[in-house]
Formats: C-alpha cells, structure tokens, sequence
C-alpha cells in the first residue's frame, strides 16, 4: 500500500538562474518550496516562461539547482554518484515523443533504459512484456515507433519510462502534439498507473480542463509558486486565473457569467456533468 | 475556387514495401478570403495535404489548383505559389536559425529577391501586423524571447512576403492560454483586414472553431465530411467515432439539450453559450 503522507520529491528554497541570464534578478525560479508526496497526482498550470519545465528538469536531475535543494527520495540532486538513480525513481516524458524515440522497433525503445542499466536479458524482457501488456502496446512490439499513432507513441514513451519502475513520472505537456483520441488515451493510460499502481505524476499542462482530475493543482507565475490547493478551489479561482493571463476550462467560464446573468450555481464547479446537472436542476425547478 | 485540390492523391516511398498511401483522390476548395479548419486524427494526412499546396511535395496523382489553374510542377511555378502562399509549419520556433529577429523575418523577403529597403519595410510592418513592437525587438535574439513572442516572430516571418493565402499547422501548440486567444484573434483580425485566406490544421477546437467557415475532415487519407461549420460539428456520433471531438461549450450545450432543455447545439462561443441559456430564463417568464 502507497503511504501518501510520504514525501517522494522535496524542493527546499529553491532558486534557479539560468546560466548567462541578463538579469540575475528575475531568475526562471525562485523562493519554490514544495513536496510531492508518495502516489499523488499534481497539475502544474501557468503561463508560458513561468518556470514549469525547469522545474520539472530540477526534479529530474537534468538542472542542478543555483541555491537551496531539490530531494528526490531523500537524495539530494547534486549528488553526482546518485543521478541514475534519481533519473530512474522519476522518469520523464517530453513534449514530442517523436524526441525521445530512439530504436528501430518499439520493443527495443522499451528495453533502451533498462538495457543501459544492464540487466540481465531474460528480466529485460520480462519488464518489456510487462509494461506492453499494462499499456495495450503488445501488437506493436516489432512495430517501428515512428509509423505509430502520436497516442501511440506517446504511450511508448510511456513504457519506456515505466519498464524502469519509477516512483513518480513527470510529463511535460505530454498531450500538446496528440489528437482528441490520443489525448483522452494518454491521459487515461496516465490516471489508471496513478490510482492502480500508485506511481506519483507530475503533469504540466496548459489546459486546465487536464487538470480537474488531480490531488492537487500548483500555479506558478514568474518562477514562483503563487497558488495550490486541491483542483475544484484552484481552477474555479477565475480572477486568480485571469490575473496570471490564464483561462479556466469551459465549465468555469461559462459558470462564471451565468452567475453574472443570476442563475443560482454553487461555487467551484469545473466539472461538465455538474454544470449541466445545476442547470436542468434550476429549469425544473421554475 | 481560390485555391484547391482534385483527386489529390500522394503516396510517400511508391513501389517500396513500405509504400503508404497518404492521400486518397481529395477534392476541396477553399473560396478567397475564407477560413477554414482541417481536422483529424494523427496520421490523417493533414501536414501532407498542406505541404501540396504550398508546392513542397509532388501529387502521386492528381492536381493542386490555384485560382482555377492546375499548379504545374516545374521549379519557376513552384516558386511562385511559394510566394504567394505562406506555409507556418508546427512548432515554427524551433526551426529559428538567424541571431536577431531582423534577420530572422527578413529571411524569405530576401530569398524571393526584395530589394533591402523593401525588405526593411516588409519586416517592420509583418511585426507591426502580429502586434510586436519592432523597435524593442529588430536587434534582440530570437531565443530571448517568450514562447508567444517566438511563435509570433515565426508568424511575421511568413507574413513579410505578403502571401495571399496562410496555412497554419498546430498553430498554438505549446502556448498557454493567453497566447492562444491572442494567435487565433490576430488571424481573425488579419482575415478581416486584409481579406488573407487561411487554412488552419489543428487538434484544439475551443479557440478555432468560432472562427471558421468551412471545416474539412480528413481519416486515413480520405476527406470523409466537408461543410459549413454548423453542418460539421452537427454530426457529433460521426465525429466521436473517428475519434475527434467538439469544442468544449457544444458539448456542454449537447448534454443540456440530451437532458431535455430546450437549446440549440450549434454554439461554439462562451458568449454564444451564454445567450443560449438565459434564453431559458425568458421563456420561464412568458
């Protein structure tokens, strides 16, 4: 059982300049104090040039922070001898998968990090068909990934990342290259890995409407955190939103200015179903 | 008919076993001044389309028609359609090479041989027309910017040779939302303005959908619906099933009217939502 009081990754007074910035007064993050806990889902909103996919870099390793510390299961990232090891608890996934594809066949992109890991090849296997399996990707094993589907391949890049067991998976605005259908399919395959099998997720996203489904929502603007809390407080705050040049999702919008018009809807909503039930529920009521 | 296909038909590696039939006999047209969105699933044939009609590729078989003319296929007549068709492919920043924004926007104005105080013109002016102010940026490095304003400088690039026609891949993919709002008004602007013909390709309906005429469908190579917009996004069970979706507040405006409420689904706006449901509230009065 996932103990989520757990602290899985923990940014302490977090800083960070970019090297060679103009003006080391407005670093890309500052002041950033954060947990993840073990098994939680986290959605990362905020505008462009907010500090989200540093931070996710921290996290993972990739940035080594200019003061204070990240720790990723009590490792701090700094510790050079340790990074695989980090790099292994919190596996990453990109923007394009088309950038993180690498072998000819999908069964060898999957087995690419476990096989730098050297393990020994029948548990390579094993871990491949495994993650396959769980994914819906066995039918595409000797596939190569670039005739696959964007769902697909992100899905791929998924597997690769999950064949190493990680504790916590960060994605990068994993969706922004995919159709409805790949959306709704990597974003599905995400949750069912975040609630069956309790591996925490790290999500950034530019669409709130992707967020309404986690633990908890964080809100960065000019690399600091400005805002979190559970989905249905953060995402229904329109003025906070507006005031970053962010936008809610539909529901809350449209919310929003039905309330201006007088209809009787309770705070917080961000769920289609619940608008569409508050609506037919003040019709039937008159 | 402005500019067009008839019985396009493109196959990528013909007479390999890899053959792949990427394009099947489509016909389309797209009228002067229109806008008009292409959707469908990854893999659609969407990009290769647009590639045809700004003369990067050759049909297999087939014609591209532009102000009722069949495109030849000799360089001088692929050039002209390049000049007069811009083509803004996805992620555009990614593909910046110059070290200012200068020479960044002056790249294609200088290729298709302007004169250099015709280039300076052309380059203030496209900066002007997507709202950057190009006394602040000319000398900055396209790097140095935000991710709005990059995608921005990418649009001005396309636009400093005046094409008549604009086509856009993904357009907004990787903006947040303020950025998004901000790229679909400027071309709704530029439409209106200057009468540019504009074919967008996208995934993300929210923002685009308000602003076309004319949708196409494309699925496996094959343009399966073509209309007015209404007409298109009134067929929800047949977009659902090729695995494409609806602007989020036409949803939400089904499911009212699935509840039995009396409201039209032809609604792609928040604004538009909006009147449509205290529409509610006067009939309750009467």
């Amino acid at each position: 059982m996932v103990n989520r009081s757990e602290i899985m990754i923990e940014a302490k007074d977090l800083v960070y300049h970019y090297p060679g910035e103009e003006e080391p007064s407005s670093p890309a993050l500052s002041g950033i104090n954060l947990a993840v806990n073990r098994g939680e889902y986290l959605a990362l909103l905020g505008p462009n040039g907010s500090g989200k996919t540093t931070l996710m870099k921290l996290f993972n390793a990739l940035l080594a922070p200019s003061e204070g510390e990240v720790r990723v299961e009590g490792i701090s990232t700094i510790d050079e001898g340790r990074i695989t090891e980090i790099r292994r608890y919190c596996g990453m996934i990109f923007q394009n998968p088309d950038n993180q594809l690498v072998a000819t066949t999908v069964e060898e992109d999957i087995a690419f990090g476990l096989e730098n890991l050297a393990l020994p090849p029948a548990e390579i296997r094993k871990r491949v068909i495994d993650v396959a399996r769980l994914l819906g990707l066995e039918h595409l094993l000797l596939q190569p990934p670039h005739l696959l589907s964007g769902g697909e391949k992100q899905r791929v890049a998924i597997a690769g990342v999950l064949a190493m067991r990680p504790h916590c998976i960060l994605m990068d605005e994993p969706t922004a290259m995919l159709d409805p259908a790949g959306r709704r399919d990597v974003l599905k395959t995400v949750q069912g890995l975040n609630r069956e099998q309790g591996i925490a997720v790290v999500h950034v996203t530019h669409f709130p409407e992707e967020a309404v489904f986690a633990d908890r929502v964080i809100i960065l603007n000019q690399g600091r955190l400005v805002r979190q809390g559970p989905p249905e407080n953060v995402l229904s705050d329109l003025p906070l939103l507006h005031s970053f040049g962010l936008q809610g999702n539909a529901v809350v919008e449209l919310a929003a200015l039905l309330r201006e018009d007088g209809f009787d809807l309770p705070p917080q909503l961000i769920h289609s179903r619940e608008l569409v039930h508050y609506l037919c529920l003040s019709e039937r009521k008159s | 008919m402005f500019i067009g296909t008839e019985k396009l038909t493109h196959t990528y590696m013909p007479g390999t076993p890899f053959a792949n039939e990427a394009l099947k006999e489509v016909t389309f047209q797209l009228k002067k001044g229109e806008i008009a969105l292409v959707i469908g699933p990854s893999g659609s044939g969407k990009s290769t389309l647009i590639q045809h009609l700004n003369g990067l590729l050759k049909p297999t078989s087939g014609q591209v028609l532009f102000e009722g003319r069949t495109v030849g296929s000799d360089k001088a007549e692929l050039l002209k359609l390049r000049k007069r068709i811009g083509l803004v492919f996805q992620m555009p920043e990614e593909q910046f090479f110059s070290e200012t924004v200068y020479d960044e926007v002056a790249f294609a104005p200088r290729n298709l041989g302007f004169a250099e105080n015709e280039v300076q013109t052309s380059v203030t002016g496209a900066l002007q027309e997507v709202g950057l102010d190009p006394d602040a940026l000319l000398d900055r490095h396209p790097f140095q910017l935000s991710s709005g304003q990059k995608r921005l400088v990418a649009l001005a690039a396309v636009l400093s040779f005046k094409p008549e026609v604009l086509i856009l891949d993904e357009p907004t993919a990787g903006l947040d939302s303020f950025s998004r709002a901000n790229l679909f008004n400027l071309l709704a602007v530029l439409n209106r303005n200057t009468g540019l013909t504009i074919l967008i390709c996208t995934h993300h309906l929210d923002e685009a959908a308000a602003l076309a005429e004319t949708v196409f469908v494309l699925k496996q190579g094959r343009l399966v619906l073509n209309g007015p917009t209404s007409e298109i996004f009134s067929k929800r069970e047949q977009l659902h099933k090729l695995g494409l979706g609806l602007p989020a507040v036409t949803e939400i405006m089904y499911w009212l009217a699935e509840e039995g409420l009396d409201v039209r689904t032809d609604i792609y706006t928040l604004e538009g939502a909006r009147q449509e449901i205290n529409k509610l509230k006067g009939r309750q009065e009467k």
